[in-house]
């Protein structure tokens, strides 16, 4: 690298490549008449196009453009740096040249992807586009990045599953954990819950061993009744206060923050007579009867989906309701009597139901799975489990059942066999509950059948949505992480950062990032712990060549920029100008625009790219 | 030893080796990248799918603490969590790996067309070749099957045409003896083939497809360049079915659990569709719309309001109108048995085990549960910690995943990993 | 020089097939509203060709002078995006774009633009669908207000480019750096200022400014009275020559007072023009 040092002083010579990104931009620009204008700009030496910039053999076609043309500035038009340009700085440094030499246009979010109806314009923007990055990179420089220590220490907020997963995960790899919990026990949401999927087990057993091995744990320290007060600082060097309920504050010293805060059910306040009648139920509140063993004696249950969820009040699928719904309805079809608050414990009584009250629903359940055969082989007729007492009904209105994958579509099967029965409504025709007399109704309309029907019911339960937690926002203002329209964090990438924020050194993981059932919260909490063990064990990170500088021959010392710097990175050095601390700066440029003198620039950043690129905006072409 | 380099084993590589552990990764094919890269775009943000996975792939293979090999199947396995001994056959290609530049020079000269697997049979390839234009490594292969000098000693076509003296056709298979502390196995899935079940017709209706042929087809690099082409007339087609639930859900032909990705990707390909042209109309025929993560319902109603999307829910069945190969739709509504006629279907083929992992699984002395997935111990809190300590899954093989579930999986079980080499002292 | 020639002789094209376009220049913050432009992309929500995007950090990067500058090089609008109030990525910055972005809204109703070429906007990264609307919206307005006076009309330019200068004199720099601290924070006597009054302070101070910067462009290489600057400025004379006192006491504009004459005032140049 050190040979290119002096590529500043040197005359600039520019490669372009531009990139089809397949059809992505090459179908929507005309990406060969854009190299070739590129070819006419001032300093451009080398220009191309590929077909995948991003590819092996793009990234190839940059590493022999540096070393064939002697390029000292590298320009892809591509897609979006978000993305994309740690690994084409990358490819550059592999072929000796600085990061900071790098310009990134951005023709296809920007460009060929929101004109996709109008190529010329597109291609002549795409073009424009690359003039603007080319009359940046021409005023580039090189830069030096500063190495951060990371301190090999964590915070995990949350004492959930996902919580002590992640605290456990990390501690088991050696690091020191400071776990927060909010509550006086660790355990979260699962607390509430009486059984996991369809376990003898409890949900407080399940755990158990968890918790237990979290409060033994060498590297682990816990803090319940607390709370995360304050954040300072940046990946690798924070300062967090923990504070405690009757104790002291407490600071800590972390290199990464894991987010583990989980969510909170959605309270149905007004919808199907919650609040209203007695025996109308949230899922949570419906476990937490069964787990203390006071449901009242049953004859007729109903579940109903999607209350509060997808398009009704919040927009969204809550993912795990029809899974929890299916299990209530499978323990309360076997196990009723367990969790009863008065009645005595009665033998189980096996009697066959009498087949002629249930005909329709059998015989359409029948026809159903018949017509997937649909060949004269008709197969051996299937046995039928009866649930061991026709004492208890149970009846699921769903929109869609969301038994995704193996455990849970097997579940949802074992509930049918046990002739729970499954009624699909649409949001055409809500059910509706009411009361006639002394009797809990439901009113719903039979899609299949296409009728209006009623039925009595003893208690109705209501699955509504997990929401995130009322607090979040603050959190999320603390660590400036962001929190989607819905109320839960919003990971770096959809599909492939799942556990990282867009700000390096802090992770999520587990209901506070969206609905996941136990699984899912722990497959994520071990994922978030192995993230932000990548800093800890390599115990350094590269700070970016992003800050402000104090040009002194300009600075008067008046010290506006030290009142609106957010992060207190400056000050001022004792000849009484005003100094940047480097690991502090964050590069927002506060202060070069504030600076009356105009004595602060930003690297990478200065006033004149700025102006070069965006003047060049306006040129005709 | 991570074993398969699709996305959920790059994920797994990728966090072992920025913490500093050396990483060994064995991929069958000849390229990283798996399923992924064959898809064309990702639900549901339409992020093309090998834009965003190109990246790690080119990491994951040049990283300085990778060693991926590629073409290799892991034959056997010794001693214990903290030092096994892994038997790594590393197939011939007769081509040096080293010298090979990708260039393509050899692919003009070879004779020899061969239905392409990386492109679903769609398109052709040659007996020398490159599963994809994005393949990492950036070398070919020949595929001895079908190379005539391999075969018959005759031809010598692509050694002539190199002019880096790559090819080897004396080169012979090797068996590598690797030391790991940990693996990490994450084969993914195959698709099932939908032709042993008549009522859609695959394989007898000529514009019956699977879901991924018809990736490939909209793929702007794949077979047809991105053109919706019927088989039977090669005509674009207006009019599309979506099937869903083709082969899961269904005890009959022993997958009875839910892929938990084809709502999804049924919706996505619909919206697609409509993106191509905009007189595609799609419907969508379906059991239960599985639309339960993050942002997917949202993304149904999207393709409801904005891409005309229409959503039937029934089971449904193909026939086929002779005379102009439409295939016809069966299916009915509150009871009613209903036909309608398409210019094309798509069925969403389930997902199952890779047919190997029996195999795979003797070797490792893994369990598989009764689908041939590889078990956890235990599914609630230790998803991918198997019965062989120091042996972890992460993806598809595991049991159903979508993308972002299959990265966690593969974060996790590096987790997993990291915590046995910690504990063994390695 | 080649590209100066083009563009007249493109300018001259585009006058003739009546076919403008808009030129709109938008400052795009990398944490919220460039990604809600990434995402508006990703979703394939469409609008008009016309903005170009420049990408910084932060929102609270772009100072009066990059934005007048534009206007002074003929930019039809501007676009400035920003996460929403309270979600900057770097905790404040976007509290003091707000106040420069009323600065630079002034200045421009000074110099005689509309200062609805300038629009701010809250865009985050989850709101790709407004960014298409924010687009939309502002290219279609900008659209019907017609192209910027500044390229055609000398007089237009003088006062956008005496707004420019007067964006980076020590005295608004200052005033705008301080204000939002002064609002919130109060001054070292731990007074805060009422939002109003120090608006207005303000806005007297960038009058005050911008008619001065103006008096130096125009008496820039020509020699002016008093009495003319007035009536080109608007500017009632006694409050010209208040401002031509100051003027003379930074030495930034010299009187020439031949016998018999009404003095005349000229510009004082430091070095060659830029």
């Amino acid at each position: 690298m050190a040979e290119k040092k002096a590529a500043a002083n040197e005359k600039p010579r520019i490669g372009v490549f531009v990139c089809h990104c397949g059809s992505n931009i090459g179908g929507f620009v005309d990406v060969p008449s854009v190299a070739e204008y590129a070819k006419t700009l001032p300093d451009v030496v080398y220009s191309t196009d590929n077909l995948y910039t991003c590819a092996e053999d793009g990234l190839a076609s940059i590493r022999e453009g540096i070393r064939k043309h002697d390029l000292n500035r590298v320009i892809v038009a591509s897609c979006t740096p978000r993305t994309h340009a740690p690994l084409f700085q990358a490819t550059c440094e592999s072929a000796g040249l600085n990061k900071y030499m790098f310009t990134f246009v951005n023709i296809r979010e920007h460009c060929s992807w929101v004109h996709m109806k109008e190529k010329d314009k597109a291609s002549k923007k795409a073009k424009d586009l690359i003039r603007m990055g080319v009359a940046r990179a021409r005023l580039l420089e090189p830069q030096e990045e500063a190495k951060v220590e990371v301190t090999p220490a964590s915070v995990v907020v949350g004492g959930g599953v996902s919580g002590m997963t992640a605290a456990l995960s990390m501690a088991d790899m050696g690091f020191p954990v400071h776990l927060v919990e909010r509550d006086g026990e660790l355990g979260g949401f699962i607390r509430n819950l009486n059984n996991l999927y369809v376990t003898e087990k409890s949900a407080s057993e399940t755990i158990k061993p968890l918790i237990e091995k979290v409060k033994a744990h060498k590297n682990i320290h816990l803090h319940l009744n607390s709370q995360l007060k304050g954040v300072e600082g940046f990946i690798g060097n924070y300062e967090v206060v923990i504070g405690t309920k009757g104790a002291e504050d407490l600071k800590a010293k972390v290199g990464t923050i894991v987010i583990a805060t989980g969510a909170l059910e959605f309270v149905p306040e007004g919808l199907y007579g919650y609040n209203q009648y007695p025996n109308v139920v949230t899922l949570t509140e419906f476990e937490i009867l069964c787990k203390k063993k006071t449901l009242p004696k049953l004859k007729n249950v109903a579940f109903i989906q999607c209350v509060g969820s997808r398009g009704q009040v919040k927009s969204y699928c809550s993912r795990i309701c029809c899974n929890v719904a299916i299990k209530n309805a499978i323990n309360i079809v076997d196990n009723y009597e367990n969790m009863l608050g008065l009645m005595e414990k009665s033998g189980t009584v096996v009697e066959k139901i009498p087949v002629e009250t249930k005909a329709t629903d059998e015989i359409m359940e029948r026809r159903r799975r018949r017509r997937g055969r649909e060949r004269g082989e008709e197969g051996e007729a299937e046995e039928v489990k009866l649930g061991p007492s026709e004492k208890i009904e149970v009846t699921v209105f769903n929109r869609d059942v969301m038994a995704y994958g193996v455990e849970h579509e097997l579940t949802y099967n074992k509930a049918r066999e046990k002739r729970v029965k499954f009624v699909r409504y649409t949001t055409d025709h809500l059910p509706k509950v009411y009361m006639e007399g002394n009797q809990l109704m439901i009113a719903y309309f039979h899609e299949t059948l296409k009728l209006e029907r009623t039925m009595p019911v003893d208690m109705v339960v209501l699955s509504t949505p997990l929401v995130g937690q009322p607090d979040a926002g603050e959190l999320s203002q603390m660590l400036k992480v962001p929190l989607g329209q819905e109320g839960f964090f919003l990971e770096a990438h959809v599909k492939l950062r799942p556990v990282d924020f867009a700000t390096d050194g802090i992770y999520v993981c587990g209901t506070c990032r969206g609905p996941a059932d136990i699984t899912e919260c722990a497959t994520q909490a071990s994922a978030a712990a192995s993230r932000a063990a990548i800093p800890m064990a390599k115990g350094y990170v590269q700070a970016e060549a992003l800050t402000s500088v104090v040009d002194e021959t300009k600075c008067s010392g008046c010290g506006t920029c030290i009142q609106v710097c957010p992060y207190g990175a400056l000050r001022k050095n004792e000849k009484g100008y005003a100094e940047v601390i480097v690991a502090a700066c964050k590069g927002c440029g506060c202060c070069g625009a504030t600076c009356p003198e105009g004595a602060i620039t930003m690297t990478n950043y200065t006033d004149a790219q700025l102006l070069a690129e965006s003047r060049a905006a306006l040129e005709e072409v | 030893m991570v074993i398969g380099g699709g996305i959920a084993g790059i994920q797994a590589a990728l966090d072992l080796a920025d913490k500093g552990i050396i990483v060994h990764v064995v991929e069958k094919t000849p390229s990283i990248g798996g399923r992924m890269a064959q898809l064309d775009k990702t639900f549901p943000t339409n992020d093309c799918s090998i834009c965003i996975l190109a990246p790690k792939m080119a990491d994951c293979f040049s990283h300085p603490n990778t060693n991926v090999i590629t073409y290799a199947e892991v034959v056997g396995v010794e001693g214990k969590a903290g030092a096994f001994k892994v038997k790594v056959l590393k197939k011939s290609r007769y081509v040096d790996e080293s010298k090979c530049t990708g260039c393509g020079e050899c692919l003009e000269k070879c004779p020899v067309k061969v239905p392409s697997e990386f492109e679903m049979g769609l398109g052709v390839r040659k007996a020398i070749y490159m599963p994809m234009m994005q393949s990492v490594p950036r070398v070919m292969t020949i595929d001895k099957e079908h190379c005539l000098m391999t075969l018959k000693g005759k031809c010598g076509n692509c050694k002539k045409a190199c002019k880096r003296e790559a090819i080897d056709y004396e080169m012979k298979d090797q068996v590598l003896e690797v030391e790991v502390g940990a693996i990490i196995v994450a084969t993914g899935y195959d698709v099932w083939d939908p032709t042993t079940s008549t009522e859609y017709g695959y394989g007898r209706y000529p514009n019956v497809f699977t879901a991924m042929e018809y990736e490939r087809m909209i793929n702007a690099a794949g077979p047809t360049h991105g053109h919706i082409e019927r088989r039977s007339d090669k005509k674009r087609p207006q009019k599309m079915a979506f099937i869903q639930c083709v082969g899961s859900r269904n005890p009959q032909v022993g997958h009875p659990y839910c892929c938990a990705v084809c709502c999804m990707h049924s919706t996505k390909e619909a919206m697609l569709a409509r993106e191509h042209h905009d007189d595609m109309e799609s419907s969508v025929f379906y059991k239960d719309m599985r639309a339960c993560a993050k942002g997917f319902w949202e993304y149904v109603e999207r393709a409801k309001r904005d891409y005309a999307v229409r959503y039937v829910n029934s089971d449904a069945t193909v026939q086929e109108n002779p005379e102009n190969h439409n295939p016809i739709v069966v299916y009915d509504v509150g009871g009613r048995q209903q036909s309608e006629e398409f210019d094309m279907v798509v069925l969403a083929s389930t997902l199952i085990p890779r047919k190997d992992t029996i195999e795979l699984a003797k070797i490792l002395g893994l369990k598989l549960d009764q689908f041939g997935f590889l078990e956890s111990t235990d599914r609630i809190l230790e998803n991918g910690r198997t019965v062989v300590p120091g042996v972890y899954l992460a993806g598809y093989c595991g049991g159903p995943a979508d993308i972002p579930e299959s990265v966690a999986q593969g974060s996790s079980a590096a987790a997993k990993a990291v915590e046995t080499l910690v504990q063994a002292g390695v | 020089m080649a590209e100066a020639q083009h563009a007249i002789s493109e300018a001259k094209h585009d006058e003739k097939a009546g076919s403008w376009e808009p030129k709109i220049v938008g400052f795009l913050c990398n944490w919220c509203s460039y990604a809600g432009a990434d995402l508006c992309g990703v979703s394939r929500y469409q609008y008009p060709t016309n903005i170009r995007t420049v990408r910084v950090m932060c929102s609270t990067r772009i100072s009066p002078h990059i934005v007048l500058d534009l206007f002074k090089a003929g930019a039809d609008g501007i676009l400035l995006g920003g996460c929403h109030i309270g979600d900057c990525h770097y905790i404040s910055g976007n509290f003091y774009t707000e106040k420069r972005v009323r600065l630079m809204k002034k200045l421009l109703e000074d110099a005689g633009v509309d200062p609805s070429r300038l629009r701010l906007e809250w865009v985050s990264a989850s709101e790709g669908e407004k960014f298409s609307k924010v687009v939309t919206e502002f290219t279609d307005h900008v659209r019907k207000l017609g192209p910027s006076a500044v390229k055609k009309q000398e007089a237009a330019k003088a006062k956008v480019m005496a707004a420019d200068d007067a964006s980076v004199t020590f005295r608004l720099r200052a005033l705008v750096g301080k204000e939002y601290n002064l609002e919130t924070k109060g001054n070292v006597y731990k007074n805060t200022l009422d939002k109003a009054e120090l608006e207005k302070l303000i806005d007297v101070a960038t009058m005050d400014e911008f008619e001065r910067s103006l008096i130096l462009v125009l008496a820039k290489g020509k020699s002016r009275s008093v009495k003319e600057l007035g009536s080109i400025m608007e500017v009632p004379t006694d409050k010209v020559l208040r401002h031509i006192v100051v003027l003379r006491q930074k030495n930034l504009i010299s009187m020439e007072h031949p016998e018999g004459f009404t003095p005349t005032y000229r510009t004082i140049e430091i070095g060659g023009e830029q």
